[in-house]
């Protein structure tokens, strides 16, 4: 294990703004935190921070790693390498593979195989069905013993509300979170984006709000019927958020999840007729990012879930009926919201941390990440001064094209430390003269 | 061969344009379009239907969904105007199966053809061609997007057919049936708008979502469609839509929403009936009237050549 000292860093975590000081990691853990903590540390390597944030590493309980069986779109080492990119020190990932991961020996090998990657730490979802068809449960507990944290059928709506009750009841026995995508199908129908007047104008499908609201009513009324946690994920709309706000002032345990490219995008984005922007659930219109944007503020968002979802460029070069959902973010989600929200003002970065640090491990039960000393040493080192293009070229994901290309973002992250040791690191010249030893 | 002299004014320099729908497109443009057809129409009078102005142009077909009418159409124009035709029907073979939208196009610009008709069941998928080839690209039909070369038609069949015409100012087009997926509809208020006219579009309700062309007046009662119009257009109702939910049964359509002499006496006295095709006789159109003195049906079939010799020539050789 590395012994790194990491001078001169503005510190900010969950517990507040620490100011300007050294910190040193050793074994894997944050040895010292404070202006004295170099002293008598004798470091195999330091890093100049030259004021630059540190912060723990940001945590994503919604990742698509595609393996196994898709690693022509992302894989563990790709995957888990992006995320390390953006920030992230922990990743779900979801569990729609192929297979899909509804097995417990599943499970262990993801486990075992990311552990020895030296990227972000994997933990992974496994499915509420199995083969994700929504008949049969899978066996939540041995999927737990094997190291799943979170049940779900991401990307497929559980149509069955009789289903989706008893993975509630077994799930809050087990502490289990549930993990929902919501959309009725009946209704979603064959809409590729977001039905209303862009839609109607493109002559595209559209897939309208209701779909989605009316589903995540009745998950959130499974929430209050069983106990369970219930997370919904990419709440994209006013009448779906208006719906979770609502189970939460009635005290039932459900949370739920924004994404980096609903907050940022509308569906006026497809009138270029670009399949890169076509996802699920789709992008709403400007009334519901705005909406988003103001539930974040009030405080009803609980987590950035970047869902990240990487496809092969050629699958996006179809038409836009044939074209898979999804695009890829995790290495852009943290400079594209502190660039398109905090630094205009709209949200103070400590919320934007909140909803990718302290939020997401409050869904899911786990301890509040810290730079405190005994914490585990994920943290991530941010440059909230240097503007760069986003330049998909550059992406360690396999998924090489984006919706905000050459777009220019501020709060790069140059250093990622997962378990005290270089997950991620950018080899640019920095102004400071730079990591050095 | 006798050569035509085709006359409008020729370009120095042939620009590349498009026709994906009429965006960029004014009327005057337009009508300098129609003006063009009148020529070509002349053409195909004649015992001779063929003239050498798109000589050594190679104008490709690409259908990536079933059409026999249009494409049947576009290559008779190519045609008519000794251009090479060559065609791609990808509709239900294996051919693109798989393969993206631009593999599949780069394989064929190997061919490099001056132009492509695209027919596809996805909207923008012209546009997205467009990036991907230095050739000229039409619009044959999109999705329920936009089929711009049928909105052609069919104005330039109402302006050859209607008595005393004098312009599309203060005429009403009204048109009929299932607007929510009709890229028809889409294309004639479009285009019908820029030409000065009026549009009312009717249907049953769950057709007629209220964010279609929400420019034109909408209207759930085919009475007060018809009411005043001086030409009707009724869209080939497609029965899944009753197995999809949307509508009770096909009995039900025929009463609320066929067009009837009854109906059409509301109509302006000498208003034109339409209809893009093809016919579900008895469904949406009564026999009597789509086989009556006032239909047009045949002449916008007739009418499908000349327009589309017309755009050809337009983004090939001429200017607009």
């Amino acid at each position: 294990m590395s012994r790194l000292l990491v001078k001169d860093a503005w510190l900010v975590d969950g517990a507040g703004d620490h100011g300007r000081a050294d910190v040193t990691i050793e074994d894997g853990v944050i040895r010292g935190v404070g202006t004295d903590a170099a002293a008598g540390f004798r470091a195999a390597r330091t890093v100049e921070a030259a004021g630059r944030l540190l912060t723990p590493a940001f945590l994503d309980l919604h990742a698509h790693l595609r393996e196994p069986g898709q690693e022509v779109k992302e894989d563990l080492a790709s995957g888990l390498a992006a995320a390390a990119a953006g920030g992230f020190g922990t990743v779900v990932s979801m569990a729609n593979t192929e297979p899909p991961v509804d097995e417990p020996g599943l499970v262990t090998s993801l486990v075992r195989k990311a552990a020895g990657l030296g990227r972000a730490r994997l933990r992974p979802a496994a499915a509420l069905s199995h083969g994700l068809r929504g008949e049969v449960l899978t066996d939540f507990a041995a999927l737990q013993a094997a190291g799943a944290v979170m049940i779900t059928d991401d990307g497929i709506p559980v149509t069955n509300g009789r289903l989706m009750r008893s993975a509630c009841q077994y799930a809050a026995d087990l502490g289990l979170v549930v993990q929902t995508h919501s959309e009725d199908p009946s209704l979603r129908a064959g809409g590729v984006m977001n039905e209303g007047a862009v839609s109607q104008a493109l002559g595209l499908p559209g897939n309208p709000d209701a779909a989605e609201a009316v589903m995540v009513f009745r998950d959130c009324e499974m929430a209050r019927l069983t106990g369970a946690r219930v997370h919904i994920a990419h709440v994209t709309c006013m009448r779906a958020m208006q719906v979770v706000e609502q189970f939460k002032g009635m005290g039932v345990p459900v949370t739920c999840e924004v994404t980096p490219h609903h907050l940022t995008l509308s569906d006026a984005a497809l009138s270029g007729f670009d399949p890169v922007f076509k996802v699920a659930p789709p992008l709403r219109s400007d009334a519901d990012v705005a909406y988003l944007r103001e539930a974040i503020k009030r405080g009803v968002v609980d987590s950035i879930g970047t869902d990240h979802a990487p496809h092969t460029r050629a699958e996006k070069e179809r038409d836009l009926l044939s074209a898979p959902f999804g695009l890829p973010n995790i290495e852009v989600a943290f400079p594209l919201l502190y660039t398109e929200l905090v630094v205009p003002g709209t949200l103070p970065v400590a919320e934007l941390l909140r909803l990718l640090q302290d939020g997401p491990a409050a869904v899911m039960g786990w301890p509040a990440p810290r730079l405190a000393v005994g914490a585990p040493a994920d943290v991530t080192l941010l440059d909230l001064e240097s503007e760069r293009p986003v330049d998909p070229e550059t992406f360690l994901s396999k998924a090489r094209f984006s919706p905000w290309t050459g777009r220019a973002l501020r709060g790069w992250p140059t250093l990622t430390l997962v378990a005290g040791e270089v997950a991620f690191e950018r080899q640019v010249p920095d102004r400071s003269g730079a990591a050095s030893g | 061969m006798a050569t035509v002299r085709v006359e409008i004014p020729s370009s120095p320099t042939p620009r590349k344009r498009h026709l994906l729908d009429f965006e960029g497109w004014s009327a005057d443009d337009v009508g300098a379009l129609f003006d063009t057809a009148d020529v070509m129409a002349q053409v195909l009078t004649r015992a001779i239907k063929r003239v050498p102005a798109l000589q050594g142009f190679t104008v490709g077909t690409l259908f990536f969904e079933d059409s026999t009418r249009t494409r049947l159409s576009f290559e008779r124009a190519a045609r008519a105007q000794s251009a090479d035709v060559i065609s791609f029907a990808a509709g239900g073979s294996s051919l693109s199966k798989g393969e993206s939208l631009k593999d599949t196009l780069q394989t064929i610009d190997q061919m490099q053809a001056d132009v492509y008709v695209v027919r596809h069941p996805a909207a923008g998928a012209p546009h997205q061609l467009t990036h991907w080839t230095e050739a000229a690209v039409i619009n044959a039909g999109d999705g329920r997007r936009a089929h711009p070369t049928q909105a052609l038609l069919d104005a330039y069949t109402f302006r050859q057919r209607f008595a005393g015409f004098d312009g599309f100012t203060g005429k009403r087009l009204a048109v009929v049936g299932d607007i929510m997926h009709s890229r028809v509809a889409r294309s004639n208020v479009e285009l019908w708008r820029k030409l000065g006219g009026e549009v009312v579009l009717c249907g049953p309700a769950p057709l007629l979502p209220p964010e279609v062309a929400p420019q034109v007046r909408h209207t759930y009662r085919l009475e007060e469609a018809v009411e005043g119009a001086h030409a009707v257009m009724t869209l080939r109702l497609q029965l899944e839509r009753m197995s999809a939910g949307l509508l009770p049964s096909p009995a039900e359509y025929v009463s609320r929403y066929q067009l009837t002499e009854r109906v059409l006496q509301r109509a302006h006295p000498d208003a034109l009936v339409m209809h893009p095709g093809p016919l579900n006789r008895d469904v949406e159109v009564a026999t009597e009237v789509a086989d009556g003195p006032r239909s047009v049906i045949r002449d916008q079939v007739a009418n499908g050549v000349p327009i589309r010799m017309a755009v050809l020539y337009t983004l090939l050789v001429g200017t607009r």
